[in-house]
């Protein structure tokens, strides 16, 4: 199952944090940082998979085998400014996770049009909603790009971001820009 | 008042760079103050401002009562909000959950899909057993419902329900096998069915066995990648319940991988024919060779393909998985794997060396060593500042917000990219555990795949030149000394090769071009080469270079652990040096002696004051022993006539010679048999208490019989009859003239036969004692464990006559015979030229793990969970097959029965609600004046109720619902009397409806109290 779904921007603000077990914020935060600290100083040509942060990794590796409840996959795609990270256990597939985020942020895009950070940072309900039509206690319910977004929509409007914020560019390019 | 929603807030962050905190503080209390008030709107907007600065760490637990309120809303966004709050803030300790119970209840129940969508994607966060007893029968209908998008969140939620209460899956179980096998079924709920049953299957794959041809359909139709990847990763799991199941699954997965265009599907087509054992389990037959063949093509072609790296990553776990069972298929694709090893991403790096150890064999070992220590060699030592940890502040916690420009933020991670890709400077972690690994490799299962072990030296000399400089929490320095020390005892045939290579580790001036710093992680490496130059002394080609080096002033700054081995190493290679018994004893080799003591007395005598204890115990051990020595040699006549002086020649050595030290299996002490007349049990003496009662008062010693005084006050005299010498001693190189002459100096003109009858009495008495020390034996032979051995073997057989005790681990029949086990022959496993030893044990090899405190370790680290995890194993108890048919009657039983305990309490609730009703009437009735009192209960009754209305009419303004309060403050004595005529049902059924929030009436009369001076307003 997945254990936990972030997006973080460059400088590792917090964008969305999902996690499927209750945790102190204090403890979140810290994960949240030790990802990033790895996520970071990756070069953009390396895989898209992360070692265990620190606080995930098993005290005891030798008792960690066959242990399909622990997290043990950290999986992470980078777009412009943004990056989307999974935690899950074995019994995810790591290519499929690596899809799941696509059709994440592609049903974001849909929702947005051009979706950028911007449109994250202010409708970060809405990132909770389609979240929320894709993964339900960290169990995948729907990867069906159409069926997301009608559900996603089927919930109400979904707001633009302000028309006078995004000057200067930076933030306001769509996501998939240097993609 | 100034008010600011969520995007309001977002902009203010943005415009208050550099002072974001003093900005969130006073957002922070702004919210504070507008979540606690009266407009639903506001309070949802608040709300809403703590979960987004919630997400960067600021604590909103003190806002769980207001998120309860928000949820209760009848807004949907005002409800979307909460229920969004409660999933990003409700903590196990969280208090107010029981309170959300009847919410969640309710809102399950709601006509509109998207409200009952809430409490079905909530409910997996905020979950205890006791709720999950309770939503259980409003969630089962759910599964019922005709969108399938509540049907497929309903199984889901289910599933999360079960892992607290596994009990869920009685009556949930068979519903959701039903939505499975319906083919009219919405293949998007199919798919979430497949993704729950993934999760629950590899608890219990037996009892989803049954699914077996309904999984293999849905396979063969295809059409849902995902779902096809999870009903492989199943079909892995079952497979080996099943066997037949192979012969089925190899057609359609062959095609799959042969023909399926997306890559994730492919791997996993692979990985589930690994994981599955489909390898195993068809071995031989010519298809299982081409399924097999066609796997690792695909495999290779993975790691080849230009561009991506995540092929790679995932092949070399696939890799990483057939090493076990296929190592010779793994190693045949060497070449590539290799590759990886140098690849510049780090993740893919540390998968192909977890896949290489697992790949080596004696034709490939010193290929893939080379390969990591060309690696280790070439990419420089990671510098402070390449530590990502001092590489930004990230530690001090995420600074909270302002978006910084984005090109700023480019900058600051860019320029790591041509770095890392140029020369990579390896982490310290990751160097460390590359020395690891190939320690690892090298010496797995007693260096079976090790057949030049001049080389291996050589090698652990390149690692120890590798170790990072900074100390880290393992220090590889360590492992490389043990697995130096390993080789010289093992393997005879190196150790000259080794004590050289010790010799050089250990001299001066290597030292301090190998550990620059006095933080190096390689020092560990130096408490074991001073023991292997102290152990084999003789073969030390340089011992008076190495005891300067030793004796030189900087060593005394070395960790204590290292320092001690030096200690022990010092009077060793003095005896070398000093204690030469053919050489003539001139005044030349006098003055050299007294030299080396000399020299050896300086370095030590300010270690007596060490602050580690060992340290300081062998200083002022050697302290002494040198002194001493000091003395014999200048004491000690010259002349070409006189002899070396014994304690030189003789005492000394014997401290540090006897038998060959050899490697003992772990296990092995625990082997040792315990003899049958051994009684732990039985006191030794069983007035212990009378006696020691008895000491406290008595102060007449004159008793001669008492034992005690006896024990303590009598001299124990020596006896000169050894009747009972053991054959030991006599095999003993007979130099204790010195230790003879002691005991027979005691013997006077005593009685002897009385003392000799005395003593053997005496010693029949504390036989079996292990802390009596006998003075008959020597202080050698004096221990408990001789003694057991000799009772237990009979006077026949001495242990002590045995002179080297080595056992053969592989002779499992002469192991079942401890005594035959330890006369055995040493018999060793000849590796080509080089002799491993192998470790002694007695009787048959056990698996250390039963060594009780790595099973506790075991145990305890299972105890721990992992951070994330959400722990299943309450699922492995419940058995799915059995509730399947026979305990379907039950099932439902089950269900029912709780359905009518539920009514029952309700009844009961309501009877008690009537009783307490009645009791107040009676009680306004007896006491009318007391109006203040009685008006608070009927008030906070009314109120309650107001409240409940306000929040299930919503439209209903808040002014009116004041105004309904004011009119109750007002005609609170009509009211009184308007209550008592009130039905009583109308009553109840309010209570009903919240017997739960017995803690909220307080908290919302308060409010009420609110509603009352707006309305006053």
């Amino acid at each position: 199952m997945i254990n936990a779904v972030l997006v973080f921007n460059n400088n590792g603000q917090p964008r969305l944090t999902k996690f499927y077990t209750q945790l102190d914020t204090a403890v979140q935060q810290r994960l949240i940082s030790e990802i990033f600290t790895l996520v970071s100083a990756r070069p953009a040509s390396s895989c898209n998979f992360l070692p265990l942060p620190p606080l995930l990794a098993p005290a005891n590796t030798s008792a960690s085998t066959a242990h399909n409840d622990a997290p043990s996959l950290v999986t992470y795609r980078h777009y412009a400014t943004l990056y989307f990270i999974m935690i899950s256990t074995s019994t995810e597939s790591p290519l499929g996770l690596l899809d799941l985020i696509q059709v994440f942020v592609e049903a974001l895009d849909r929702l947005f049009e051009n979706v950028c950070e911007l449109d994250l940072i202010f409708n970060f309900e809405t990132l909770h909603a389609v979240l929320g039509e894709m993964i339900v206690g960290g169990v995948v319910v729907e990867t069906g790009l159409e069926t997301v977004v009608a559900g996603v929509k089927s919930q109400g409007r979904v707001a633009k971001r302000p028309v006078n914020e995004g000057r200067g560019g930076g933030l306001a390019q769509g996501i998939w820009a240097g993609r | 008042m100034f008010e600011k929603d969520i995007a309001q807030l977002i902009r203010g962050l943005r415009a208050h760079k550099g002072n974001e905190r003093e900005y969130i503080q006073e957002a922070l209390k702004e919210c504070r103050k507008e979540v606690k008030g009266q407009d639903m709107d506001q309070k949802a907007a608040a709300l809403l401002k703590l979960v987004y600065l919630e997400m960067f760490g600021h604590d909103m637990s003190w806002a769980s009562f207001n998120v309860l309120e928000v949820m209760s809303s009848q807004k949907y966004l005002q409800k979307r909000v909460g229920y969004l709050a409660a999933v990003q803030s409700f903590r196990p300790d969280t208090e107010v959950l029981m309170l959300a119970e009847n919410l969640l209840k309710k809102d399950l129940k709601s006509a509109d899909k998207a409200t009952m969508t809430l409490p079905l994607t909530t409910i997996p966060h905020v979950i205890n057993p006791s709720m999950a007893n309770s939503l259980l029968i409003d969630l089962l209908p759910r599964l019922a419902h005709s969108d399938p998008r509540i049907r497929k969140k309903t199984i889901v939620t289910l599933y999360r329900l079960a892992l607290v209460y596994p009990e869920t899956l009685r009556p949930a179980w068979p519903k959701i096998k039903d939505r499975l096998l319906d083919d009219n079924e919405d293949p998007s709920v199919t798919a979430a069915i497949i993704n729950v049953i993934c999760e629950l299957g590899w608890r219990r794959p037996q009892d989803f066995l049954p699914l077996a041809p309904r999984l293999f359909e849905l396979l063969t139709i295809g059409g849902n990648n995902w779902m096809a990847i999870k009903i492989i990763k199943l079909f892995s799991i079952l497979i080996p319940l099943e066997p037949r199941l192979v012969k089925k699954l190899v057609p359609p997965l062959t095609t799959l991988i042969k023909t399926t265009p997306a890559m994730s599907l492919l791997y996993e087509c692979i990985n589930g024919i690994i994981q599955g054992g489909i390898m195993e389990t068809a071995e031989g037959s010519s298809e299982s060779d081409d399924i097999a063949r066609l796997c690792v093509k695909k495999l290779r072609a993975m790691l080849v393909v230009e561009g991506d790296p995540n092929l790679r990553y995932v092949a070399l776990l696939a890799f990483a998985k057939i090493t076990t069972s296929h190592a010779d298929l793994v190693s045949q694709h060497q070449d590539v794997i290799l590759e990886c090893i140098d690849d510049a991403d780090i993740s893919i790096r540390t998968r192909a060396l977890d896949l290489v150890v697992g790949m080596v064999n004696a034709n490939n070992i010193q290929t893939v060593v080379e390969r990591l220590l060309r690696q280790l060699r070439t990419s420089g030592k990671a510098t402070a500042s390449d530590e990502p940890v001092n590489d930004r502040g990230i530690h001090d916690g995420i600074i909270p917000m302002a978006d910084e420009d984005e090109h700023e933020a480019m900058t600051t991670i860019r320029p790591k990219e041509p770095k890392s890709t140029q020369a990579p400077p390896l982490p310290d972690d990751y160097r460390v555990s590359v020395i690891e690994r190939i320690l690892d490799m090298c010496s797995k299962d007693t260096y079976a795949s090790m057949n030049d072990f001049e080389w291996y030296i050589g090698v652990l000399l390149e690692l120890v030149k590798q170790c990072p400089t900074i100390m880290s929490t393992s220090n590889p320095g360590n492992a490389i000394g043990l697995e130096l020390l390993n080789v010289a005892v093992r393997v005879k045939a190196v150790r000259l090769e080794a004590t050289t290579a010790a010799q050089s580790l250990l001299m001066l001036d290597s030292r301090l071009q190998l550990f620059p710093a006095s933080t190096s992680g390689g020092h560990g490496v130096l408490a074991s080469a001073a023991f292997i130059a102290g152990e084999y002394a003789d073969m030390l080609t340089d011992p008076d270079a190495i005891l300067t080096s030793l004796l030189h002033s900087s060593s005394s700054a070395l960790p204590p652990d290292v320092l001690a081995s030096y200690l022990q190493t010092i009077p060793k290679i003095f005896v070398r040096l000093a204690g030469d018994q053919l050489a003539t004893w001139d005044s030349s080799r006098q003055s050299y002696v007294i030299l080396l003591t000399a020299r050896i007395v300086h370095f030590l005598e300010p270690l007596t004051l060490h602050p580690n204890l060992e340290v300081q115990e062998r200083a002022v051990e050697y302290l002494d022993l040198m002194r001493l020595a000091s003395e014999a040699a200048s004491n000690h006549q010259t002349g070409t006539e006189s002899d070396v002086p014994l304690l030189l020649s003789q005492a000394i050595p014997t401290l540090f010679s006897g038998s060959e030290l050899n490697p003992v299996a772990q296990a092995a002490i625990r082997k040792v048999p315990q003899p049958e007349e051994l009684d732990i049990d039985t006191p030794i003496n069983g007035d212990l208490n009378m006696i020691l009662s008895q000491a406290d008062y008595d102060t007449d010693y004159a008793d001669d019989d008492n034992e005690v005084y006896r024990m303590y006050h009598e001299k124990p005299t020596a006896a000169l009859a050894k009747s009972q010498r053991t054959a030991a001693e006599l095999l003993e190189p007979r130099d204790n003239s010195r230790a003879s002459s002691y005991q027979d100096a005691s013997s006077g003109e005593l009685d002897l036969e009385a003392v000799e009858r005395k003593k053997i009495e005496r010693r029949e008495r504390y036989k079996d004692d292990p802390y009596y020390i006998d003075s008959d034996r020597l202080s050698g032979t004096s221990t408990p464990m001789h003694n057991i051995l000799r009772s237990a073997n009979g006077e026949e057989l001495d242990v002590d006559a045995i002179p080297v005790m080595e056992l053969n681990l592989d002779s499992r029949d002469t192991a079942s015979d401890p005594e035959r086990a330890r006369i055995a022959k040493p018999a060793r496993k000849p590796k080509r030229q080089f002799e491993i030893a192998a470790d002694e044990t007695l009787g048959a090899d056990e698996p250390p793990a039963s060594l009780p405190n790595q099973a506790s370790k075991l145990s305890l680290a299972r105890g721990k969970k992992s951070l994330l995890e959400v722990d299943s194993s309450g699922l492995s108890a419940l058995s799915l097959a059995e509730s399947t048919d026979s305990r379907n009657g039950g099932t439902a039983l089950d269900y029912e029965r709780r359905r009518a305990e539920e009514e029952e309490m309700a009844k009961a609730m309501k009877e008690v609600e009537r009783l307490r009703l009645e009791m107040q009437r009676a009680q306004e009735r007896i006491q009318p004046q007391d109006a203040d009192e009685d008006g608070t209960v009927v008030r906070r009754k009314k109120k309650k109720k107001a409240r409940v209305e306000a929040l299930s009419d919503q439209p209903p303004p808040d002014d009116t619902v004041a105004a309904d309060e004011a009119t109750v403050k007002k005609k609170k004595k009509k009211k009184r009397q308007e209550d008592e005529s009130q039905p009583k049902e109308e009553q109840s059924q309010d209570v009903i409806e919240d017997i739960a929030p017995i803690k909220t009436k307080r908290k919302k009369k308060r409010q009420v109290v609110f509603d009352e001076d707006d309305a006053a307003e």
